[in-house]
């Protein structure tokens, strides 16, 4: 489904990824974790095309990305959320969902938006103003929602649970939860949380200083000694 | 009442100003001066509201526009009504040129767009033996008589230009409520998050381009077969790009009807007020007036006066509850 091969990324002299190999099948459900800074938002830009990197190759669902536009990457089926979340300004939410529609599947089906609401539990906030009307957790929803409105086949999730209360948290985990059983879509997730990534992942992918340094079940990942050591910032865990 | 409104400007604008004006040709001269103004400044509006571009080079679209239409009608012998949209179009197609320039963007933008609007002056001055360099060309045909309305005289103008500002409107506004519309409407403080979800950006903001020259060329074209001459100082004036923008946001650039309600209301106290008044340096009371408008209503004239419509029934209603 996604290929990444040698990725590496320099921002200046920094060297943000470097040589990046990591691969996901159909449908699988990967957790991304590491350190401040190790490279995980700029290895999704890469992915969704935000970012070119120096060198490497992106392939996904059998075509090569490397130098597709956004647009064309978002319409092949890879849907992604932003950290900070990113409605559309001047729109209402469901004006949001049908943008995404409309332009990332190709046609719009207004069941279907209702069905992505009634999900997310937007409904209510329909005819909001995405910018001004909403709350975190409702905004985090739309970014989801947006995503899921182009029928992605990959989701990349970037901390769509960080800065939710405990409730909040809870509440939304269930959703994408549902999200895997409903929808198979296959998600890519950033998630600082190690219990949120293993309850959700079968398989968890660690970065630091821009290098994969494990990938596996979560379970083998975090009993790791190198992955406890990156986190404890090299004390004397090990 | 809401509904009634339209069609009583309609009928108005299309029956009472030419029976009750109609016999002043000055001022119907100065209304259609007014109307040229008001479809500029409706495709500037366009652009900027769709596309997110301010441009300072929209004179450049009026005059490849006037050009191409009059050597259309003269040197290839087409019908005036033909060779008016043809002059569109060749604006639509000098916007080509302007293409490179979308990867800029706000101040950015606006300074590369004038410094292109200087490129077809100065090809308009040179291509001597094509447009007849800075001595311009005379002899202009006019407008048509079709179907028994001569488009040539002044009630014909004014009709004219009246329907194809009006029709501009219309396009503008099935744009706005569109799909693309929508989507463009999204990209301005959000373009990433628009990108992300499919929408081409780029190419969206190139159509939203073309359009706006289109009908800047187009009236352009037809302000060519309205007053029959045309020469790079006049048909490239800068004036052709500041009036409309002007104009654009004293009557309300965000709204539909703003540009137009602008244009009549600023040309038209200019040249019957302001220079009578001032018949040297009139137009500085339009930039004090443009200010002063600023200040009372950023949004410009028509949104203040819907504002104003609506807040009366609210009172009435209140006091009849009372």
């Amino acid at each position: 489904m996604l290929q990444l091969d040698n990725i590496a990324v320099r921002f200046g002299g920094l060297n943000v990824l470097t040589d990046v190999n990591f691969a996901m099948e159909t449908g699988e459900v990967v957790g991304l974790v590491g350190p401040n800074g190790a490279g995980k938002t700029t290895l999704f830009n890469v992915i969704s095309g935000l970012v070119r990197p120096v060198s490497g190759r992106v392939v996904f669902d059998g075509r090569d990305m490397l130098r597709a536009p956004l647009y064309q990457r978002a319409r092949a089926g890879l849907g992604r959320t932003f950290q900070i979340p990113q409605p559309m300004h001047e729109l209402t939410v469901r004006e949001n969902l049908r943008v995404a529609q409309r332009f990332g599947r190709g046609r719009v089906d207004e069941a279907r938006i209702d069905e992505i609401l009634d999900f997310l539990k937007l409904r209510p906030k329909a005819q909001a103003d995405a910018a001004s009307g909403l709350a975190l957790s409702e905004l985090k929803a739309l970014e989801v929602g947006k995503a899921l409105a182009t029928e992605p086949k990959l989701l990349l999730l970037d901390e769509v649970l960080a800065g939710l209360e405990t409730h909040g948290k809870r509440l939304f985990m269930q959703t994408l939860l549902a999200l895997r059983e409903r929808f198979g879509i296959g998600i890519l997730i950033i998630e600082h949380d190690i219990e949120t990534i293993s309850n959700l992942c079968q398989r968890v992918c660690v970065l630091d200083f821009g290098k994969v340094i494990a990938d596996g079940t979560p379970q083998a990942v975090f009993e790791d000694p190198q992955v406890i050591k990156s986190y404890t910032g090299g004390a004397a865990h090990a | 009442m809401k509904p009634i409104a339209p069609v009583a400007v309609l009928a108005a604008a299309y029956l009472l100003v030419p029976l009750l004006l109609g016999g002043n040709a000055y001022l119907m001269t100065l209304l259609v001066s007014a109307l040229i103004i008001a479809g500029i400044a409706l495709a500037w509006a366009l652009l900027g509201n769709l596309g997110g571009m301010v441009s300072f080079g929209h004179a450049a679209f009026f005059g490849v526009g006037a050009y191409t239409s009059a050597l259309l009608s003269m040197q290839a012998g087409l019908p005036v009504l033909l060779a008016i949209p043809l002059g569109g179009l060749g604006a639509a197609l000098a916007a080509v040129a302007v293409l490179p320039a979308l990867r800029l963007s706000g101040p950015y933008f606006a300074l590369a767009i004038l410094a292109y609007a200087h490129i077809f002056r100065i090809l308009a001055t040179e291509l001597k033996s094509l447009t007849g360099g800075s001595a311009g060309i005379l002899g202009i045909p006019g407008l048509p008589t079709l179907g028994g309305l001569e488009l040539g005289s002044r009630n014909g103008q004014y009709l004219l230009v009246l329907t194809v500002v009006l029709a501009f409107i219309a396009l503008y506004r099935a744009i706005w409520r569109s799909d693309y519309g929508l989507a463009l409407r999204a990209m301005h403080d959000s373009e990433d998050a628009t990108r992300v979800v499919g929408v081409n950006s780029t190419l969206l903001k190139a159509a939203m381009l073309f359009v706006s020259a289109f009908m800047t060329g187009t009236i352009g074209a037809l302000n060519a077969h309205v007053i029959n001459f045309l020469d790079p100082d006049y048909a490239f004036s800068g004036a052709w790009t500041i009036v409309p923008i002007a104009a654009a946001i004293f009557g309300g650039y965000r709204t539909l009807g703003g540009p137009l309600l602008g244009a009549i209301a600023v040309y038209l106290l200019d040249q019957l007020l302001f220079k009578a008044l001032f018949p040297s340096g009139h137009q500085i009371i339009l930039g004090v007036l443009l200010g002063a408008m600023i200040l009372l209503s950023p949004n410009g004239l028509l949104p203040w006066i819907s504002r104003r419509l609506q807040r009366r029934p609210a009172t009435e209603v209140r006091h009849a509850a009372a």
